[in-house]
Order: C-alpha cells, then sequence, then structure tokens
C-alpha cells in the first residue's frame, strides 16, 4: 500500500465536513472488505490522499423497527443482520441476501452501507497495478471497455453505462430494491430521502463526493407479503453473484398482487424486471411462471460470452416464484 | 504375515507442527536479516515488445532506493532447458515479465520507484494459441527457437542410450494396430485451462553475499541442494552458493521454479551489497509463476471388442507460455506414465513445446502426466463407448502389470516389477457403488427434476517414484540420539517427520529422540528434492541405508565389548543386546564411549521397474435448468505398499482437489485474456479455488500390498492424487447430460454450449 492521512469521524458532520473538504481525493473506510485490497492493488489512477474511517462514528449501527418501518444503520454488520430474528421473522429476503455475501470473516466485518457502496468486481477494472500496470478503463476515466472486446462472462446483460458493461455486485440492493426500501443520505446541502431504485445510478458511484449513506428504511410489508432471494454463483463458500433473483409480492387466495421482480448482478444497477412484473400482477403463480421468467429477460442484450447468463435468471425467477407459491401455501 | 512395526504405520505428531499452529515456523517472509532491503519487479504491461528506451534517473533519485538494475546490468546468465531465458532482456515476452529489478529501503520506496522508472516500448504482435504459434509467420518469441517449437529432450533426465531422454514415444506399428481395431476414435480434447496449482505461500528468495564469490539464498524450495547445483550452473559455475530451505508453504511442484527469483534476489543484493529479500504477492504468483501446461491432443485410438487397444498415434501440443523450465522433462514423463496406465503394443504420440506470449507453465505436481492423460483418457473413453466396454473393467485389463515393458524417460525399455493393482481397483469400485450406479456410457445414473446425476472413473500411475539420485547420513551419538541430514525441505506434507520415523524404526529409538538438520546444502548430502512421490522410495532408501550403515559401525563397536560377532546383536531404546540372550547387553553410551560419534551413509540411485498407482471415481450432480456442475463424491483407491504416517497419506490423498487437480475439470482456470494478453482472474475470489465448506464427501481406499522397496516395501503416492480426477469428472458429466463434454472447467457457459451443440458432442 502507499502511504495516506487517515482521519478518525465522529460524528456523521465530521465525516460530510472531511469529504467536503477532500472531495475525489477521500475514502470513506467502514468494514474495508471492499476497499483494502483495491488499495492493496493500486487499481485507481488517483491513489486517495485521504482515508476517513466513519466506524468511529457513534449511532450507525443498529437494527429497529418503527412508524416508518425497518431501519437498519449503514454500519451495521452483515453478520449481525443474518443473524436478527426481526429481520428473519418479518423481512426474510434481507436476512437471506445477507447471509449470501462472502465468507463469515467478509460479513464479521462488512457493513450493509459498505455493500451498497461498493465498487465493480470488473477484473479489467481490479487489474492489479504491480502485475504490469493498472487498467485505465472506461469507468476509470479511460477510453473503453476492455470487457465488450475481452471476457464478459461476468459482465451486463442488460447494455451499459456511459460505455462500461460492469455489473454492480450488491445482493443487499437486490434484497432492499424489491422491498421499496429507501436510503437516507446526508451531504454539505443536509439530507435527503431517496428510494433505492433513485439511489442506484451508476455500477459503483452513487453518492457524490461529500455525501455519505445514515439510514436504511425498509416500510412495513403486508401480512400477506411472500419474499425470496436466490444467489447463483460457482461456490456455495464465497462468491459474488453471477445472477441474483429478489422477488416480493402479497399473495392472496393464489393471485398475486402488487409484485416487484429485481435481478441483481446482470446490469450496470440492480434492475426492476417490470415487464415480468405485470404479468404477475392478477395471475396465479403456476400459470404464470413461465412467462414471467421469459418477460424478465425479454429487455436483455447478452454477449457473446455472457449469454448463459440467461438461462441461470429465468430459472432463478421461476424457482423465486415456486419457493413463493410453497410459502403462501403452508 | 505381516511384519510388525513399532512405529512405522501408526500416526505420530509431525515435529513442526507446534511451531506452525503457535506462528513459530519461519517461512520466507518471517526471516529478517540486519540491513535487509526489499526488492520488487517492474513488470511488462505488453505481452510482447521490444524495450526502446530505458530512463532510472528519476526512480535513482528517489530516498531510499539502493539498486536498480535493467536488461543492460546483468549478466547474460541464462536459464530454462536449453538455457534461453535471461535475466532481464531488451525483449519482453507476456504481461508481467521482468523490466528492471529495484531494491529499496521498504516495500512502500520500492513500490514508489517502479513508477519512477520510464519505459519506452515497441509492442510487437504477441501469439497464444499452440498451433497459430507454430505455423510460418508467426510472431516470434526467441530468435533461436523457430516457430516457436523448443526441442524436445532433457540432458538431466538423459542416459546412456538416451543422452536427451525421451523425446517421443514410438513403438510397434500403428497402421496395423489401427487395422487389426474393432473400433476407431479420432478426437482433438484441449486440457488448456493452465490452473494454477496456488500454494498458500507465494514463492520467494532472500539473498546476502558473505564474500564476492559465495553467497547465501533463502528459499521457498523443495529440493535445497538441487537449487544450489542449478544455480551454481546458471552463475556460470564461478560462485559458491548456499542454499537454505524455508519452511515451505507449499509447492505443489511449482516451487521447482523458484530459481529465476533467486537470481533477482542475488542480483540486487550484489548491487546494494546489501541482504534483498524479493517475495512475491499473490497477485504476482497468479500472473507472473508458474501455471500448469496447456495440452492439446489430436489423437486416433484403435480398439477391440474386448478392451485390447491396437493403437494410439497422434500430435501432443504442449503449451509452455514464455519459457521452458523442464517442459521437456514433463513431456518426458507423461509419454511415460501414458504406458502405465493403458498398455498398447503401437504408439506414435509425438510431442512438440511451444512457447507463446504468456505467462510459464511448468513444473507442476502430475508433470505432464495429468495433462497428457486429461486429453488422452477421453478420446479412449469414446472408444471404449464405440465397443461398450465398462471404463472399469477397461483399466482393470490395461494398467501395468508386472512384465509389462514400457519406455521411460531416461529413454530406457523397462520392465515392471509392480504388485498387482487390479485389487485396488475392484476395492474401489467395492466402495463407490460402481456396478450399481453404472447404466452404461452417456446414461446418467439417476434423474430428479433438473438435477441429474452421473459417474466417472480415472487412474494414474507413475514411475518417477524412484527417480533420481538419494543421499543422506545419519548419525548417532551417544545420549540415544540419532541426527538425520538430509536436504528435504518441509513443504507440508511431512515428509521431514515421516523420515525422523523410518530412521527411528530402524534404530528402534523413539521419533523424538530423532533430529533432523536444517534443510540446506551446506551441511548435507546430494537429494534431488521432493517430487514426483519419490520421498518415500527413492529418499526413504537412502535414508534407511544410512541408518542401517550407522546402526552397524555401532554394532562393531558393541560387539567388540560383549565378545560377539556384530549380527548377533540387536538394539532397543538404547541398549544393544545379543539376540537370544538380552542379559548380555550394552548401553549406547557405553558402547561408544561419550567422545565418538558414528556417522552412516546411504545413497539411492534411480529405478524405474516400480510406479505407484491411482484410480479416482466421482459422482456429479448436473442443474440442467442453470448448466451448475457439483462434484458430489470421490473415492480415490490405490495400493501404497505400506502406509508410513496413515494421517500423512490421508491428507495428500485428500489434496486430489485443489492445487490445479481434479477441480480443473470444475471450476479452476487461469483466465487469459487474447485481447490484452493479461491474466483476468489474478485474485481468490475471480480465481475459483475451493473451500472447506464446498467439500464432497471424499473416501480413500488404500491397500498394503508390499512393493519390493527396501523401505518396508512401501512407495510414494501423494504426487499423482490430482491426476486421475479432471478426465473423470468429464465422463461423469457426459453420462449425466447424454452427450459428450470434454471443456475444462465445466462451468455453466462451457455446459450450456455443449448442451446446443448438434449431435453427440
Amino acid at each position: 500500500m502507499r502511504p495516506f492521512r487517515y482521519f478518525n469521524a465522529k460524528t456523521v458532520g465530521e465525516a460530510v465536513e472531511l469529504l467536503g473538504r477532500y472531495q475525489e481525493k477521500a475514502r470513506i473506510i467502514a468494514g474495508g472488505t471492499d476497499l483494502i485490497p483495491s488499495l492493496k492493488n493500486d487499481i485507481f489512477p488517483e491513489y486517495p490522499e485521504v482515508i476517513i474511517n466513519i466506524k468511529t462514528v457513534r449511532g450507525l449501527d443498529y437494527i429497529k423497527e418503527d412508524d416508518e418501518g425497518l431501519r437498519i444503520g449503514p454500519l451495521t454488520t452483515l453478520d449481525r443482520i443474518a443473524k436478527s430474528p426481526l429481520i428473519r421473522n418479518g423481512y426474510r429476503i434481507i436476512s437471506e441476501a445477507s447471509e449470501s455475501v462472502g465468507s463469515p470473516q467478509i460479513r464479521r466485518m462488512g457493513t450493509i452501507g459498505g455493500n451498497l457502496c461498493q465498487d465493480v468486481r470488473c477484473w479489467y477494472y481490479r487489474y492489479p497495478h504491480h502485475a504490469g500496470g493498472r487498467m485505465v478503463c472506461i469507468l476509470k476515466g479511460g477510453r473503453k471497455c476492455y470487457a465488450v472486446a475481452g471476457d464478459s462472462r461476468y459482465h451486463s446483460v442488460f447494455g451499459h453505462y456511459n460505455g462500461c458493461i460492469a455489473v454492480n455486485p450488491s445482493d443487499m440492493a437486490v434484497a432492499l430494491l424489491a422491498l421499496d426500501a429507501r436510503a437516507r443520505i446526508a451531504g454539505s446541502d443536509g439530507t435527503k430521502v431517496v428510494g433505492m431504485e433513485d439511489f442506484f445510478r451508476s455500477p459503483n458511484r452513487n453518492l457524490a463526493p461529500d455525501e455519505i449513506l445514515t439510514d436504511i428504511i425498509i416500510p412495513h410489508i403486508s401480512e400477506n407479503a411472500k419474499q425470496k432471494f436466490i444467489k447463483f454463483r460457482l461456490r456455495s463458500s464465497i462468491d459474488f453473484s453471477i445472477a441474483g433473483v429478489g422477488i416480493v409480492t402479497e399473495i392472496d387466495n393464489e393471485i398475486c398482487r402488487n409484485p416487484r421482480i429485481v435481478l441483481g448482478s446482470v446490469a450496470p444497477v440492480p434492475v426492476r424486471a417490470k415487464s415480468g412484473e405485470e404479468i404477475l400482477d392478477g395471475s396465479k403463480i403456476e400459470e404464470v411462471a413461465g412467462e414471467v421468467s421469459e418477460a424478465s429477460v425479454s429487455d436483455a442484450k447478452p454477449l457473446k460470452g455472457n449469454s448463459y447468463k440467461i438461462r441461470i435468471i429465468k430459472t432463478l425467477v421461476k424457482r423465486a416464484l415456486f419457493s413463493l407459491s410453497r410459502d403462501a401455501q403452508n | 504375515m505381516t511384519k510388525k512395526y513399532r512405529y512405522i504405520g501408526k500416526p505420530s505428531r509431525r515435529k513442526d507442527a507446534v511451531d506452525i499452529v503457535t506462528g513459530k515456523a519461519k517461512y520466507i517472509n518471517d526471516i529478517k536479516l540486519p540491513g535487509m532491503l526489499t526488492g520488487k519487479v517492474l513488470r511488462s504491461p505488453f505481452p510482447h515488445a521490444i524495450i526502446r528506451r530505458i530512463n532510472t534517473e528519476r526512480a535513482e533519485k528517489l530516498k531510499g532506493v539502493r539498486a536498480i538494475l535493467t536488461h543492460r546490468d546483468v549478466p547474460d546468465w541464462k536459464m530454462g532447458i536449453p538455457p534461453h531465458l535471461r535475466v532481464l532482456d531488451r525483449k519482453v515476452r507476456y504481461v508481467g515479465d521482468a523490466v528492471a529489478l529495484i531494491a529499496a529501503e521498504s516495500e512502500e520506496v520500492a513500490l514508489e520507484a517502479l513508477d519512477l522508472i520510464d519505459v519506452e516500448f515497441e509492442q510487437l504482435e504477441p501469439v497464444y494459441d499452440v498451433e497459430d504459434a507454430i505455423k510460418d509467420g508467426a510472431p516470434q518469441l526467441y530468435d533461436e527457437f523457430p516457430n516457436n517449437l523448443i526441442p524436445l529432450g532433457n540432458p538431466w533426465f538423459g542416459s546412456k542410450n538416451a543422452p536427451e531422454g525421451l523425446k517421443e514415444l514410438i513403438t510397434g506399428d500403428v497402421e496395423k494396430g489401427f487395422r487389426e481395431a474393432d473400433a476407431v476414435v479420432e478426437a482433438t480434447v484441449r486440457y488448456e485451462n493452465i490452473p494454477n496449482s496456488l500454494p498458500l505461500e507465494p514463492p520467494g528468495a532472500i539473498a546476502r553475499w558473505e564474500d564476492p564469490k559465495t553467497v547465501h539464498v533463502w528459499l521457498t524450495s523443495q529440493g535445497p541442494y538441487m537449487d544450489r547445483i542449478s544455480l551454481y550452473y546458471i552463475m556460470r559455475r564461478e560462485f559458491n552458493v548456499i542454499v537454505h530451505a524455508t519452511q515451505c508453504g507449499g509447492s505443489y511442484g511449482t516451487k521447482g521454479t523458484v530459481l529465476p527469483i533467486a537470481i533477482y534476489a542475488i542480483l540486487l543484493a550484489r548491487a546494494s551489497g546489501r541482504p534483498v529479500k524479493l517475495c512475491y504477492s499473490k497477485e504476482e504468483q497468479l500472473t507472473a509463476f508458474t501455471l500448469r501446461l496447456g495440452s492439446r491432443l489430436r489423437a486416433k485410438v484403435g480398439i477391440k471388442r474386448d478392451g485390447t487397444v491396437t493403437a494410439i498415434s497422434g500430435e501432443w501440443f504442449v503449451n509452455t507460455g514464455y519459457y521452458s523450465a523442464v517442459t521437456q522433462g514433463q513431456v518426458a514423463v507423461g509419454l511415460g506414465e501414458a504406458q502405465l496406465a493403458v498398455r498398447c503394443d503401437n504408439w506414435d504420440l509425438r510431442p512438440k513445446i511451444v512457447c507463446t506470449n504468456r505467462n510459464n507453465s511448468g513444473w507442476t505436481r502430475g508433470f505432464g502426466g495429468q495433462e497428457l492423460k486429461s486429453a488422452l483418457l477421453p478420446i479412449l473413453y469414446r472408444a471404449m463407448a464405440k465397443v461398450d466396454i465398462d471404463p472399469v473393467d477397461f483399466f482393470k485389463k490395461n494398467i501395468v502389470k508386472e512384465g509389462d515393458g514400457y519406455y521411460w524417460r531416461d529413454g530406457n525399455w523397462w520392465i515392471s516389477r509392480v504388485i498387482d493393482f487390479t485389487k485396488a481397483i475392484d476395492r474401489g469400485a467395492e466402495v463407490f457403488g460402481w456396478k450399481k450406479k453404472w447404466k452404461g456410457w452417456l446414461k446418467p445414473t439417476s434423474i430428479d427434476g433438473s438435477k441429474r446425476t452421473g459417474i466417472g472413473v480415472g487412474v494414474h500411475s507413475n514411475a518417477d517414484i524412484g527417480e533420481d539420485d538419494a543421499e543422506a547420513f545419519v548419525r548417532i551419538d551417544p545420549d540415544f540420539t540419532a541426527t538425520l541430514h538430509v536436504a528435504v525441505s518441509e513443504q507440508g506434507g511431512g515428509q521431514r517427520s515421516n523420515l525422523c520415523k523410518m530412521v527411528a524404526e530402524v534404530l528402534q529409538i523413539p521419533p523424538d529422540n530423532i533430529f533432523i538438520s536444517p534443510p540446506d546444502s551446506n551441511i548435507n548430502p546430494y537429494e534431488f528434492g521432493l517430487v514426483g512421490s519419490r520421498g518415500t522410495y527413492a529418499i526413504g532408501s537412502a535414508v534407511i541405508e544410512a541408518a542401517e550403515n550407522a546402526k552397524k559401525q555401532l554394532f562393531e563397536l558393541a560387539g567388540k565389548k560383549l565378545d560377539t560377532a556384530p549380527e548377533n546383536l540387536e538394539t532397543s531404546d538404547g541398549v544393544i543386546y545379543v539376540r537370544d540372550q538380552p542379559e548380555r547387553n550394552i548401553t549406547w553410551r557405553r558402547a561408544m564411549g561419550p567422545t565418538r560419534t558414528i556417522m552412516g551413509y546411504g545413497r539411492y540411485e534411480p529405478d524405474y521397474s516400480l510406479c505407484n498407482f491411482m484410480m479416482t471415481f466421482v459422482e456429479v450432480e448436473v442443474d440442467m435448468d442453470t448448466d451448475l456442475v457439483e462434484l458430489k463424491r470421490i473415492v480415490n483407491a490405490t495400493d501404497v505398499g505400506r502406509i508410513i504416517d496413515p494421517p500423512s497419506l490421508e491428507n495428500q490423498l485428500n489434496g486430489c482437489l485443489g492445487s490445479a487437480g481434479i477441480d480443473s475439470a470444475v471450476f479452476e482456470e487461469t483466465i487469459l485474456d487474447n485481447k490484452t494478453g493479461r491474466i483476468i482472474n489474478c485474485n481468490l475470489i475471480d480465481y475459483k479455488w475451493r473451500l472447506f465448506q464446498d467439500l464432497p464427501e471424499i473416501k480413500n481406499v488404500v491397500l498394503e500390498t508390499p512393493f519390493p522397496t527396501p523401505v518396508f516395501g512401501a512407495v510414494g503416492v501423494g504426487e499423482i492424487s490430482t491426476a486421475p480426477g479432471p478426465p473423470a469428472v468429464m465422463m461423469a458429466i457426459s453420462n449425466a447430460i447424454g452427450k459428450w463434454f470434454f471443456s475444462y472447467p465445466a462451468t455453466p457457459d462451457r455446459v450450456l454450449e455443449t448442451m446446443n451443440s448438434p449431435g453427440d458432442n
């Protein structure tokens, strides 16, 4: 690693003030499971001059329920979330997503805020500097996306973001988007609340340089809502998703209402499969599952190297739907 | 009946166990010498280029930089076979090739200095595919190797009859063989996913010059004495090199190719006048250290209905990457091993060693044999299917038998003295439940919704268990202890402890009373290294002979004092007594006196008439809706003659999955981007290797039918536990999905591609 200045922020205000002062030259560290390897591998053209530790900020580590719904503090570890009875009983899709992240060690270090704000896993973007030089791809301000002409097996099947086909790898995003969650963000200009769909605008940088995430709000869900998260990966011990699917829907006498189908790790941002949702809304799973799964990928534009993901997404959608249906019957 | 042993065959605690688990064991990165600098390598961003200009001025001015070397500053020493790899060259041949070396006061300074070296490259066109590389007009890596063909033959492996060893496998008359066949199959199989056997500890070296002619090198070594000899030759026989092997955090063969790193440290230490440590990072281990050979086989197989193989002919393209460390030797061993698994009178197998613009492939367990077998067995499976023979029956018929002849790596024709391996095959098949699960070729064992189960089997055998010379000393001290002097490093298998156990058995004193010298080249006699499963038979034979020799000298002293011939004596727990009259006895101390030591010497010379054996049965499950392949069960079957240490053996057999083994058929691969020449999955998330949570059920069937060896009837087997599995997985998937699948590794994209292709393949 190279030398950098290190600040322990005591409050959100102090963190925001430091971010405002150092802007692009600063990075936030919480669990560090994403940042540290990228610093060690020296992947950024501009090495961060300042690291701001927010683990020292009090009051950002909580799981509670109030009038707004379920609230999770961004510094809450994935391990704590996965083990929370409150979440398991009422918001199971969050438990399922969090226990699928990383390994036990990573879940004990990694936070939900870090999971939502993590950088892309694209292997060109992450290529280590000391093994022949970092790759300055289009997402780092370079001229091209190496994955388009290269090996795109883990890349987007739903188009690009400004020429970059990396996917946002967050599993938590899939669950939170399916639950229609919101994020509270603090910045130099005060705080704001945005829906998860508006939060994700690019594969990696979704906060302004002077912003930090301060709260995650999950609205109360209806009594008859059913939820399921499924992640496809090569190793069940530790792996990022090749594809992830999260579905939340109300089921009333076998009829689905207000379904939300979210696909993760297949597009530059987590995406809702809206044409699939439309078919599912007002229908019985057994009658439309195939159609819903087909519709979920109808907009897909896979590349030669990643078309296999399409079958996986369709299968995951079907399996998630059948799991909800079984759940509703029990 | 079986002889009773006091220590052999019983579990014993490894001598280094407590040190390892308490962090006391000294791996290379734990060693700090006074005044030591950190060395780093500036690596090429291009797969093929000429260095037009290189300017180090800015880097030299950085505070803390103590030495910078470029191709202009290094001696013209060459490595590889034949010698061709320069320490630093004007030409770079892969992304990651060394452009410059730096020694600095700290790692941070060294890394900063790397960015201050200005290099102007002239890019050349790269070539990655073996068959593209040998075409006329293809980009040339080395002037001395036209068409990128590196000459076959390895003088280190040669013999009187064949000074460069085995170069190709030609016996009988293949045309006649094909005419006699009931079925002939032709196919091309690629085992080219160049997995990295990825020992936990990356390679590294420390060098310290004692005087202008003598240099000490600490090395992550699997053979310190052999490394000393290699370095001596690389350095033009002008220097005295003393190699100290450090506790080695796994090698799987790869650390046999640590020599370029040693040379970097040696030259930086000379240039800076200070000790220099140069350790690779995990990323460098994945991008710039040894991979498995790329193996492409275009072959034709003739078979009779009874499973007799009448002829095998073909071209074997071996991709060695940017240089050949010992690839010629691997090719020779691979050709030898093919004959041990498949009895055939008519062979015409011609290898080509091709260099390409990627990181090097070379010395890795399986050593040529796994690479050839993983391409050859799939073609044989298709032939077996044509005559509808059960593969277990085929292997029982075709595994090497006593009296069979074969060419080995030295180019000589050897007649096997081996034991009967069919017992192990039968026992393995029984434990696996083969007969019940085998439904025929391209037929799944079971179908449950989208999940299909299939089974497969592969076999491997290696006569390298008796390879190369070994020497050892055993010193008996009058305090009822003995010290074994042998240049064997500890690379994780526990061999140092097990060699002590052999001495304990011969001298009949507890293993705790046996010490072992540090693994360096200065105080120990010649030893080739822990490779090719030779630790038990080759090294063990030398160690036992040294212990017997020391005991004989001890008995001569005791015989005089007890007034009897040495042949009448026995010893136990430091007491020497007359056989049948144990009351006539004397302690070691009294027999020797307090001011004497006894030194026994043992030497072993190569014997290729014995081989080890491993058969691997696998069961896979394929999800037909996601194309995900899961390995569910493994049964390994072997006969080792005699178990020296049960837990050591169990661990070696359980090691069949990783280290570029069975998982090279499941998900392990090094992904080379053909557009940039970069290895892009150079981290431990994108390089898929199996974690403990992902382990399938593994059962090891180990028989003990004594071999004719002096090592209590034992032979080694550890190296080959990875080798039979990869093609077995291919067979199992083919059976599960009902189509031939030979695409390493079996990731969902590859399974889907096969499912979508027309026909049965």
